[in-house]
């Protein structure tokens, strides 16, 4: 049985009184992925942030490899990258690159804001991905504005790391992103989330965008039909 | 673990304040070391524009740069949230603290044993306008404390004369409780002034009224939640 990365347990998250999600739960094992699907505005970024222990949960548990997120990130490697508006404008691209693992990302001295979005998407996901070991890989929309050899690039980055033993959980609004690249599935909907296998969904071959779209559909027709009802 | 970098070398790539204020500070050092050479005595005037620009330095602000992202790499290192307040607030007080100390040593190359950039009222004043700026900051947008304190200073002028700042007097409570004030608000009142223990007590409100935001603003810091800006 593989031993769980990530454990997660009825997990609610509120700013003030709006309430972003609730009753989130998974089990992510060491080098297994999680695809988190979901519109935008449905908690997707927040349920990222707050495996990475940037924001504290208003209720349910959080263990990675048995520990609360804020004490993994003392003992484990964890690596957490939000996207490209996240990086500071000003800095120099290759001072950046060097926070990494040290080696040189880039040679490019522009500052970050001097840089396309895909120039940028890419820095910060070199950076966070240079970084060794690592247990959990956390990544929101990491495939956005990225052209066809950095994708790939970013693909393989991944698939390497799996295999190395690290989780991810990686989020998109786009499905062919993620379409037959997870174990799991998470399906965050507005105020409801549900987990779908990906043998559940295709038991023979690679699950496609397309029937991630059907099982979308369907369960966001569920969550339609309880609001009519209620 | 994967601590790939320290907090100390992560401020040092990802500034917490902006280049103009350093350089503002590097002509500052300049104009005061002249004056301070032609006349030693001037020495405490030379400060003053030191420990108001300090006011402004020490006001980066934490929490909104974090809430856009710009600390995650940080965030996530592996570091203790405490170890990297007090990192973020040492570089935001370095350029200030460095100017000072310039100063300093150009007024002991010129009279070694009058050093009064280095007496106990300089001391006093550099603290307080080192960490009541920043620990206000942490949750407000830059520069938020230095602009609170200009107006905690226009306000006290209309029922605070300068004199009690600059003539500060602990003979009985209601002077030094003034005096506390006035040193509260305009710290330079203090620059160059050997105090005696006794007349420390002028400062000691203000320092622990420093001390105590700078450990609540490290506890806060510590326990944060800090989701994107544009995750809400």
């Amino acid at each position: 049985m593989t031993p769980f990365a990530v454990s997660v347990r009825d997990l609610a998250v509120q700013y003030g009184r709006r309430l972003v999600f609730q009753g989130v739960s998974f089990d992510i094992g060491t080098g297994q992925s999680l695809g988190v699907l979901g519109p935008n505005g449905s908690g997707k970024t927040t349920l990222l942030r707050t495996l990475a222990g940037c924001i504290l949960p208003s209720a349910g548990d959080i263990r990675i490899a048995g520990l609360t997120p804020r004490d993994a990130l003392l003992r484990t490697g964890v690596a957490y990258f939000a996207g490209d508006a996240t990086l500071p404008g000003s800095v120099r691209a290759s001072r950046w690159g060097s926070l990494g693992n040290g080696d040189i990302v880039t040679a490019d001295r522009r500052p970050i804001r001097a840089l396309s979005r895909g120039t940028r998407q890419l820095l910060g996901l070199r950076t966070v991905l240079g970084r060794q070991p690592l247990g959990l890989i956390v990544l929101d929309e990491p495939w956005e504005a990225l052209d066809p050899d950095a994708a790939r690039w970013l693909s393989a980055m991944l698939e390497t790391k799996r295999d190395r033993g690290a989780a991810l959980v990686l989020s998109s609004h786009r499905l062919h992103d993620l379409a037959g690249f997870c174990d799991a599935y998470l399906f965050l909907l507005p105020h409801s989330a549900r987990l779908v296998h990906a043998h559940d969904i295709s038991p023979a071959s690679p699950v496609t965008a397309a029937q991630l779209a059907e099982v979308f559909d369907k369960l966001r027709g569920g969550v339609m039909a309880l609001r009519a009802v209620s | 673990m994967a601590r790939s970098f320290s907090p100390l070398r992560f401020f040092r790539i990802v500034p917490t304040q902006p280049a103009l204020i350093s350089w503002t500070f590097a002509v500052v050092v300049v104009v005061g070391a002249a004056a301070i050479l032609r006349e030693p005595s001037r020495s405490a005037g030379a400060m003053v524009p030191i420990l108001l620009l300090q006011l402004f330095g020490a006001s980066s602000g934490l929490e909104v740069p974090a809430r856009r992202g710009h600390y995650d790499l940080l965030l996530t290192s592996g570091h203790r949230r405490t170890w990297m307040a007090l990192v973020h607030w040492a570089s935001s007080i370095a350029p200030g603290a460095a100017s000072w100390l310039v100063l300093a040593a150009v007024e002991a190359a010129m009279d070694y044993h009058n050093v009064r950039l280095l007496s106990f009222g300089t001391i006093a004043a550099m603290g307080l306008v080192s960490t009541l700026p920043w620990a206000i900051t942490v949750r407000l947008p830059r520069f938020s404390g230095g602009i609170g304190w200009l107006l905690a200073l226009a306000i006290s002028t209309s029922v605070l004369s300068f004199d009690v700042a600059a003539n500060p007097s602990i003979d009985g409570l209601a002077e030094w409780l003034w005096s506390a004030w006035g040193f509260l608000v305009y710290p330079a009142g203090l620059v160059g002034r050997e105090l005696s223990l006794h007349q420390g007590l002028i400062a000691a409100p203000g320092l622990a009224i420093a001390a105590g935001a700078m450990v609540a603003a490290c506890r806060w810091v510590s326990r944060a939640s800090l989701p994107l800006e544009a995750a809400q």
